[in-house]
Parts: C-alpha cells; sequence; structure tokens
C-alpha cells in the first residue's frame, strides 16, 4: 500500500476516533473527569492527524530535520491548546 | 576557487517543494492557530455559553467534512505523484476528484451556515458564533481558492505547479483537522 494510502487510512481512524468520544460525550456516556480526559484525548488525536498531513501528505518524511522541527512546534502548539482546555 | 550553484549547502534544499510555499503554509498555520488559541482563551470567560452555543452545531456533518477533506487531500496527494512520473491523464483526473470533494466539502459547509441562519444564529448572538463563523468562514474561503488552484494546476499538469497546489490543498487540510476538534468537539 502506498505511504499516502496508509497515511489516509490512518487519518480516516483517527478521525472515526474523534467522532467516536465526541459522540460519547454528548450522549452523557461519560461524565465529571471523564469529560475533561476525553477532551484531552481529543486533542491529542488532531495532533496525530496534524503529524501525518505534515509527515506523509506535505512529505516531511523525506526532510527529518524539518520533521523535527515541524513536530516539537506542533507539539508545542497542541500542549497551548491543551492547557487552555484544561483551565476552562 | 569552483563556482557552485546557489543553492548548494542551503539548508532549505531538503524541504519538499518551493520554499515560499512552506513560507506560505507557516503564515496561514500561524493565523490559524492564534485564531483557535484566542478561541479557547475567550471560551475561559463562559465555559458553560460556550457548551450551549456548540451544541447548536452538527457535529456529524462536520465529522463527515473531515472524512471528505482528507480524502481530497489523498487524491491532491496521488494526483501530485502521478504528474511526477508522467501519467498526465491519471493526474489530471486525480486532481479535479480533489478539487470535487472540495466542492462537496463546501456544500455541506453551506447547508451548516443555513441551518444556523434559520435558527436566527448570526456572528453577534454569542462570541462563540463570533469564532465559528471567523475560523471556519475564512477556512472555507480557503477551500474555495484551493479549488480553483488545483482545477489550474491540473488542466496545465507541470510538475513544479501541481506540487505548489497540492501542497496548498494540505495545508487547507491540516488546519481543518485542527479546527474541527477545536470549534466543534472539545466540551
Amino acid at each position: 500500500m502506498a505511504h499516502v494510502t496508509k497515511a489516509w487510512a490512518l487519518l480516516l481512524a483517527l478521525s472515526g476516533a474523534s467522532t467516536v468520544l465526541s459522540v460519547a460525550v454528548a450522549r452523557g456516556a461519560l461524565s465529571g473527569g471523564e469529560v475533561t480526559l476525553g477532551g484531552a484525548a481529543i486533542l491529542a488525536l488532531a495532533w496525530a492527524k496534524a503529524r501525518t498531513i505534515l509527515n506523509a501528505y506535505l512529505r516531511l518524511d523525506e526532510a527529518p530535520a524539518f520533521r523535527r522541527g515541524f513536530g516539537l512546534t506542533l507539539a508545542l502548539y497542541a500542549l497551548l491548546l491543551l492547557a487552555l482546555y484544561l483551565a476552562g | 576557487m569552483t563556482d557552485r550553484p546557489d543553492t548548494d549547502g542551503s539548508p532549505f534544499d531538503d524541504l519538499p517543494g518551493d520554499l515560499m510555499i512552506w513560507v506560505l503554509i507557516v503564515s496561514e498555520l500561524l493565523v490559524f492557530g492564534a485564531g483557535l488559541a484566542a478561541f479557547l482563551g475567550v471560551r475561559l470567560t463562559d465555559p458553560a455559553g460556550f457548551a450551549a452555543a456548540q451544541d447548536h452545531l452538527h457535529r456529524a456533518a462536520a465529522g463527515v467534512n473531515t472524512v471528505v477533506l482528507v480524502t481530497s487531500g489523498w487524491l491532491a496527494a496521488l494526483g501530485a505523484q502521478a504528474v511526477e512520473t508522467g501519467r498526465l491523464a491519471r493526474a489530471r483526473g486525480l486532481l479535479a476528484a480533489a478539487a470535487g470533494m472540495g466542492a462537496v466539502f463546501l456544500a455541506i459547509k453551506w447547508a451548516e451556515y443555513a441551518g444556523k441562519a434559520a435558527q436566527g444564529i448570526g456572528v453577534e448572538t454569542h462570541p462563540f458564533f463570533t469564532f465559528y463563523y471567523l475560523v471556519t468562514g475564512f477556512h472555507a474561503a480557503h477551500v474555495a481558492a484551493g479549488i480553483v488552484v488545483l482545477l489550474l494546476v491540473a488542466a496545465r499538469a507541470q510538475t513544479r505547479e501541481v506540487e505548489a497546489g497540492v501542497a496548498f490543498w494540505h495545508m487547507v487540510d491540516l488546519v481543518w483537522v485542527l479546527v474541527f476538534p477545536v470549534i466543534y468537539l472539545l466540551r
């Protein structure tokens, strides 16, 4: 299977997981701290999707130094979003 | 001393595609990144109000749009690979299909906006919706621009142009996978 096709399949799986989590929260299947954990997991899944697009679709896999730089920046940004979410 | 090409030894030589498209991608990511961080920052002032406003959004439609856009990105990536290997007819077909998926995304977005308008929800209804319309509207404008770019590069089928156009499309995809959870899903 081509690299971009594997990336596409992974993106679909990650998007499905995000949707399942959000539906669980919306239907009240999660409560209290579980909702917060679910939100953190949704952000982690978004971070994984963004990394996949950068590395496979935008081909940063071919440029390891840039992949590390973008990866670190993206991770720090995801942590900022997580901090703002948890503060709410 | 021997003459050397200007690009020899540049740290940017390893970057896939033109440097300028990466400048554009980083600029766009900074704008949308700031918008999403500001959204979560303002949310701190009224978490209950933001949650109530978010309940008016159609999460399933936005989820479908995520599938549509990542699939469109996949088709565009395959199109770029096809043009690199000289399969121009296949490349044009894949890029046109990617643009078509972009049109599907916009149609679903249009239906979403129409639904909000029917409920009397506008930009000034709540700060949540101010951010919602600004961020998703700005993103939708990029999708519209990306469709035009994809169709233009598909028609010419030149490797460098296709590579740049497809990179722009992936940037639109990348922004959406961050916008979707932050605006639609986080409670």
